[in-house]
């Protein structure tokens, strides 16, 4: 550049350029505050856009009934075929004894779930004694009278095309009035699998799926990650051999998950006749995902312990074996665990490759091992999104809320070790 | 030390794994088949679960064709008990069924189903005759005495009666009973409206009613009935096709298109009247009956008053019972295993 | 039930195996003037005999746990009555009954030929088991006592042990290219398959996608074309809308961060941003679906567009928001590797922080940028759960972002989940797509990784 009269520090121009500079300063920096606010904008949206639609389902209506177990509604030996549907019937008649007619007894009846004759149930097989007796117990409300309860039903709709008609808005508010009506705690959502009634649908059976699936992934994938590593890290040659695993395992680390799920559809399920829909096999492609995760981890984690402990373990003596798994490992383990946790965090929230394994189907009954047929958490959210119940809505944003805790607090964890265990050399 | 006590533990649980006995057995009830079934069969296989000592079925949504291809892979514990489906079962299908060794199939028809054409409660809604939805959505239209790519771009091209909104129809792909249900009730009954005069036999002959647009008008839009009303919901324009029960459902957001005059109502339906309603069926196979458990119970459960009566519990759920007589009947089929005669 | 103490056993003969050994070689040592005499420490006598006792024995009941069902459900086929065998099914399903029986669940059978096959098929297992048994002990004691046998002052206890580690680290870190390998496999079979029936120049380039055939010969299906054309042109189209929200946003927000931020802020901010790259990608295609989709429809309504309800604008919007924090820890890794001599050199001339950025820090990173790009291109191809949600079926061939699209993902998965007989083109044309993206996304990170790694090196 030509040193004229206009680069002189004190000339107009040059003041003017200097504001033009500071200008471009300020405006690229509101540019990136702009970056940052959209992206935190949109975490806020949607976190709130799902809380707000998922708590309520935290909540459900209850309904309380004065039952009376006559002795005639059990004509059989196994208590099991009771005629608990009647029992039911015949109590919510005895509070509006002016229904009538079939269409009209029908709307009564279908204000209550029908989890009221399974609770019945199970409370008779609990303890056969009570026939005979009466008490009143708190049932669930069907789906549609919860969905009132919590203000999803438009009123101001014509009669037809609400899913509360007239005469059961009346008596909803006859049993809320007489104290029959409450909104409590839904502990069924915890307890129980999968169900076709919203009111009674829980996503124990997914998360115990998911439990069981990343068991399977952990067991596996830790070892073998750990093993791993120290191999390429501590031991490996420079040779192709190596080079050969590095790269697979970098490759491997951006394969679309969709794509190990064909892998287990094709080799786990269609080659081996591993059962589909178990953990088992989803454990297995879940395995394979997370590793090239836990072993990249796990290397920087070695990386980060000094030579000099290395140096100064092998001047005393030890084999290079004895070295890394007497001094450098358990310098590097708080590492490996954090990175684990945070692959076991993706296990998690992967549903893709379960997709493909068969994980989609309904499961009601609570797995109780590798090879029963299970759901995991978050296929469970893509088979709510799909029923036609309303009430699901609700439920599949209060299962996402409860997959984000798991994620959160697996993340917390390891962001805990990483601060306790984090070694400043 | 600390890693000894990992590996010592990893080992032992690994050990525990592995011990635990392999199950190469099933002792439940393996199901597959059609999507507007599913809602119906999931909620008996729930109260089955619950009510019974067996194990709750595994469902799975493939698709009446779909779930028929793999019922009719073969007898044995790796192929399913049962299939349902929302057609009857085809000869082609029942062929394949015997060629690989099952041989005697109960049929079992639950109830019926509505086919509703439905869109948006923010849009008035449709009145249609099935010659309309044939000269909207056929691949090929006769016109001027020849078979041309369907030219229609709105309702009103096809209809002066119509409004003038894009054609849009989001509905079932052909793997779907829904989909060959609607050919057969709508395309094929349309087509007999429409002046084919002009066209030679020959052309006629070849001519495939069935055969539906794949220039953006008609969407395949999947098994997944649920998203297709939250779309309908969101594009007022578009009509979705699938079966009575998700209308029943969501009658607050859509509404079922009027057909040949008739609105599809539970009791249109269940009259008759309304002319696009379908049976549903599931089938069962005999040779399984008695060695996996629960399946004499479940169909048991299915064929009781109080699941497909006109007070059950399916009913609930927007399934169109059968009249009493007929119900009778297949209630006594379904006790003796009556298997079904060849086609 | 002993069998299912045989592991437990194994292992618990193997930890005693260890103290054989160590003991043994210890006396050893003391014959001979004290441990310094060993080749090895005692421990690692220990460890080669607790090995020899435990490697074997696996590795046999190993085999025998993964063969069992197969040898025994053999013999006992050859056992049952001629006219069963005639149909595979029935005596599967034969098999399957005596298989509940035992296991005590309610079968309906009464059939007490049933009875008496299981209890027949119960002793064949125990026999066997006895046999199974009664050799993993005796290759146990074979190889203690060959072992134990060996221990003395001069054998190199210490480097065998050190070996057998070795190989089964070295087995573990082969487990990658086993997988490549299966991935390839897998995937590679069916898409020959589907190549022979449909040619492979057809598929590349064939403009129509319509692969719901006819499933039985008197259906009518769709015209059944697999010109995969448009199929990618979606892909491609979803990925790039990504990519201009995530670039723009991610790539601002990195340099911002670490450029502009105090610390403060930026420790707070960054695991926020982190956040979302750890929601599960199902939550996002819910999001998309029910309520991005809905709302840029309704803006596209005010503003006269028409809008499909599946637009490909919906999908790929959230599927950037995604990927922002990929892009924005990817660059900033990159932007800190920029060695600080550089930033004060440019200081020095007089530069402002906006100007040393654009024209010092910025060009030399761009390579890693690029890199970290490509990578995250990669990712959005490859996305599954927001384009199955929120994208759809309809494989139109379009440049018109608010139109709906399809994804090479969304068609594996509506091809693959339900129907599965493996013999019409349509279930394997899921597989040749698998074939196309795994090999895309290859190419993809292969180069990416090269261009990181090289620019790393640069100021190294």
């Amino acid at each position: 550049m030509q040193p004229t009269e206009s680069t002189n520090a004190f000339s107009p121009e040059f003041n003017q350029r200097l504001k033009r500079r500071y200008r471009a300063e300020q405006s690229f920096k509101l540019m990136g505050i702009g970056a940052i606010f959209i992206a935190l904008a949109f975490l806020v949206f949607l976190l709130s856009t799902i809380l707000m639609s998922g708590y309520s389902a935290f909540k459900q209506t209850y309904i309380k009934l004065d039952v009376t177990l006559d002795k005639e509604y059990f004509p059989d030996e196994d208590l099991a075929k009771g005629d608990f549907q009647g029992i039911v019937k015949a109590s919510l008649y005895s509070m509006f004894p002016e229904v009538s007619g079939r269409r009209d007894k029908r709307m009564l009846n279908n204000l209550v779930s029908k989890g009221a004759a399974f609770k019945l149930m199970d409370m008779v097989e609990a303890d056969p004694k009570l026939i005979g007796t009466s008490f009143s117990i708190w049932v669930p409300a069907k789906d549609d009278v919860d969905m009132l309860m919590k203000g999803n039903i438009d009123m101001d709709q014509p009669e037809a095309n609400r899913r509360i008609k007239d005469k059961q808005y009346e008596r909803i508010r006859t049993l809320e009035y007489g104290g029959r009506l409450q909104m409590r705690f839904n502990k069924t959502f915890f307890t129980s699998g999968d169900s076709r009634e919203p009111e009674l649908a829980g996503i124990l059976s997914a998360a115990k799926g998911s439990f069981y699936t990343l068991v399977i992934t952990l067991l596996l994938s830790f070892p073998m990650g750990v093993a791993a590593a120290i191999y390429l890290e501590e031991f490996a040659p420079d040779n192709t051999f190596t080079d050969l695993i590095e790269i697979n395992i970098n490759n491997l680390a951006a394969v679309p998950s969709i794509i190990f799920g064909l892998l287990g559809l094709a080799i786990f399920i269609n080659f081996w006749g591993i059962p589909r829909s178990t953990p088992l096999v989803g454990g297995l492609v879940l395995t394979l995902m997370t590793l090239p995760t836990i072993i990249i981890a796990a290397r920087a984690s070695l990386k980060s312990v000094p030579p000099s402990i290395r140096e100064a373990a092998l001047g005393v003596g030890a084999s290079k074996i004895q070295t890394v798994f007497h001094h450098v490992l358990p310098l590097a383990l708080p590492g490996m665990l954090t990175g684990t946790i945070i692959g076991m965090a993706q296990a998690l929230g992967e549903t893709a490759p379960l997709l493909m394994i068969g994980m989609v189907a309904f499961i009601v009954d609570i797995p109780g091992g590798f090879t029963d047929p299970a759901a995991a958490l978050p296929v469970q959210i893509y088979l709510w999104a799909d029923s036609p119940e309303r009430a699901f809505t609700e439920k599949t944003s209060a299962a996402i809320i409860i997959l984000l805790g798991f994620l959160i607090l697996m993340n917390a964890v390891a962001v805990y070790m990483r601060k306790k265990f984090e070694i400043k050399w | 030390m600390k890693i000894k006590g990992l590996i010592v533990a990893g080992a032992l649980a690994t050990a525990t794994i592995m011990s635990s006995p392999a199950h190469a057995n099933r002792d439940y009830i393996s199901i597959v088949g059609s999507s507007t079934v599913y809602p119906f069969a999931t909620v008996v296989a729930e109260q089955f679960g619950k009510t019974t000592q067996f194990k709750t079925p595994k469902i799975e949504s493939t698709g009446s064709g779909g779930g028929l291809k793999l019922f009719c892979a073969g007898v044995g514990v790796d192929h399913p008990d049962i299939t349902n489906a929302s057609r009857a079962i085809k000869k082609s299908e029942q062929e394949k069924c015997a060629a690989n060794g099952i041989k005697d199939i109960v049929e079992v028809k639950i109830g019926y189903d509505g086919i509703v054409l439905a869109n948006s409660k923010k849009a008035d809604p449709m009145q249609l005759t099935r010659k309309d939805i044939f000269l909207a959505l056929a691949k090929d239209v006769p016109m001027d005495g020849k078979l041309v790519p369907n030219p229609y771009m709105t309702w009103k091209d096809v209809n002066s009666a119509l409004p003038a909104t894009k054609i849009e129809v989001l509905g079932p792909p052909p793997t779907s009973g829904t989909r060959d249900a609607f050919v057969e009730l709508v395309m094929e009954e349309g087509v007999e409206e429409v002046d084919m005069s002009g066209i030679s036999d020959e052309v006629k002959e070849k001519f495939e009613p069935g055969a539906l647009r794949e220039d953006g008008a008609y969407v395949e839009a999947g098994e997944n009935d649920n998203l297709i009303v939250q779309k309908l919901q969101a594009n007022p324009d578009a009509l979705g096709i699938f079966g009575f029960s998700f209308l029943d459902q969501n009658a607050d957001v859509i509404q079922g298109s009027i057909i040949e005059g008739e609105s599809p109502t539970f009791e249109n339906i269940a009259a008759g009247k309304y002319p696009v309603s379908r049976p549903l069926f599931f089938y069962v196979k005999k040779a399984h009956v008695g060695t996996i458990p629960g399946i004499a119970e479940y169909l048991a459960e299915f064929a009781s008053e109080k699941a497909w009566g006109p007070e059950g519990y399916l009913a609930d759920k927007g399934m169109i019972p059968m009249p009493d007589a007929e119900r009778k009947q297949f209630a006594d089929d379904v006790k003796n295993l009556k298997p079904m005669a060849m086609k | 039930m002993y069998f299912s103490y045989l592991l437990p056993a194994i292992l618990l003969l193997g930890i005693s195996g260890f103290f054989f050994g160590r003991s043994k070689a210890i006396r050893v040592a003391n014959t001979q003037g004290g441990i310094q005499e060993l080749h090895s420490l005692p421990n690692h006598y220990g460890m080669l005999t607790g090995l020899a006792v435990l490697l074997p024995a696996l590795l046999l009941y190993g085999l025998w746990i993964s063969i069992e069902t197969s040898v025994v459900d053999k013999r006992i086929v050859n056992e049952l009555p001629a006219e069963l065998l005639e149909d595979t099914g029935t005596v599967s399903l034969y098999l399957n009954d005596i298989k509940n029986t035992l296991a005590g669940n309610i079968t309906v059978s009464k059939d007490p030929e049933i009875g008496r096959a299981a209890e027949r098929y119960a002793k064949i297992k125990r026999n066997y088991r006895s046999i199974v048994t009664a050799a993993v002990f005796a290759l146990m004691l074979v190889f203690a006592a060959v072992t134990y046998q060996s221990i003395s002052a001069k054998l190199r206890a210490r480097n065998l042990v050190e070996t057998v580690i070795k190989a089964i680290l070295i087995l573990c870190s082969a487990v990658a290219i086993f997988t490549t390998l299966g991935i390839v496999l897998s995937v590679l079979f069916e898409a020959i398959r589907f190549f022979q029936v449909i040619p492979l120049q057809e598929f590349l380039f064939g403009l129509t996608w319509s692969p719901q055939m006819a499933i039985r010969a008197d259906q009518v299906g769709s015209s059944g074309a697999f010109g995969a054309v448009p199929v990618f042109a979606g892909t491609f189209m979803i990925a790039a809308i990504a990519m201009l929200v995530a670039i723009p946003i991610g790539l601002l927000s990195a340099i911002y961060l670490s450029e502009f931020a105090n610390r403060k802020f930026r420790t707070m901010v960054k695991p926020m941003l982190e956040i979302l790259a750890g929601i599960p990608t199902v939550v996002y295609g819910f999001f998309a679906a029910l309520t991005v989709a809905p709302l840029i429809r309704n803006m596209g309504g005010f503003f006269g567009l028409s809008v499909a309800s599946e637009s490909a604008m919906a999908a790929g919007l959230v599927m950037g928001i995604m990927i922002i924090p990929f892009v924005s820890s990817l660059s900033d890794d990159v932007i800190h590797a920029v060695p600080q001599t550089l930033r004060d050199g440019s200081y020095g001339l007089g530069a402002t922080k906006f100007e040393t950025v654009r024209y010092v820090i910025f060009p030399a990173a761009l390579p890693g940028i690029v890199g970290g790009i490509l990578l995250a291109v990669s990712r959005a191809v490859g996305e599954t759960m927001i384009v199955v949600m929120a994208a759809g079926l309809a494989a139109n061939l379009t440049a018109n972002p608010f139109q709906a699209v399809t994804t090479v993902t969304v068609q594996i998965v509506t091809l693959l989940v339900g129907d599965q007989e493996f013999d019409s083109p349509k279930t394997l044309a899921a597989f040749a797509l698998g074939l196309v993206l795994f090999v895309f996304t290859l190419i993809l990170n292969f180069i990416a990784l090269r261009v990181v790694r090289k620019y790393r090196e640069q100021y190294e």
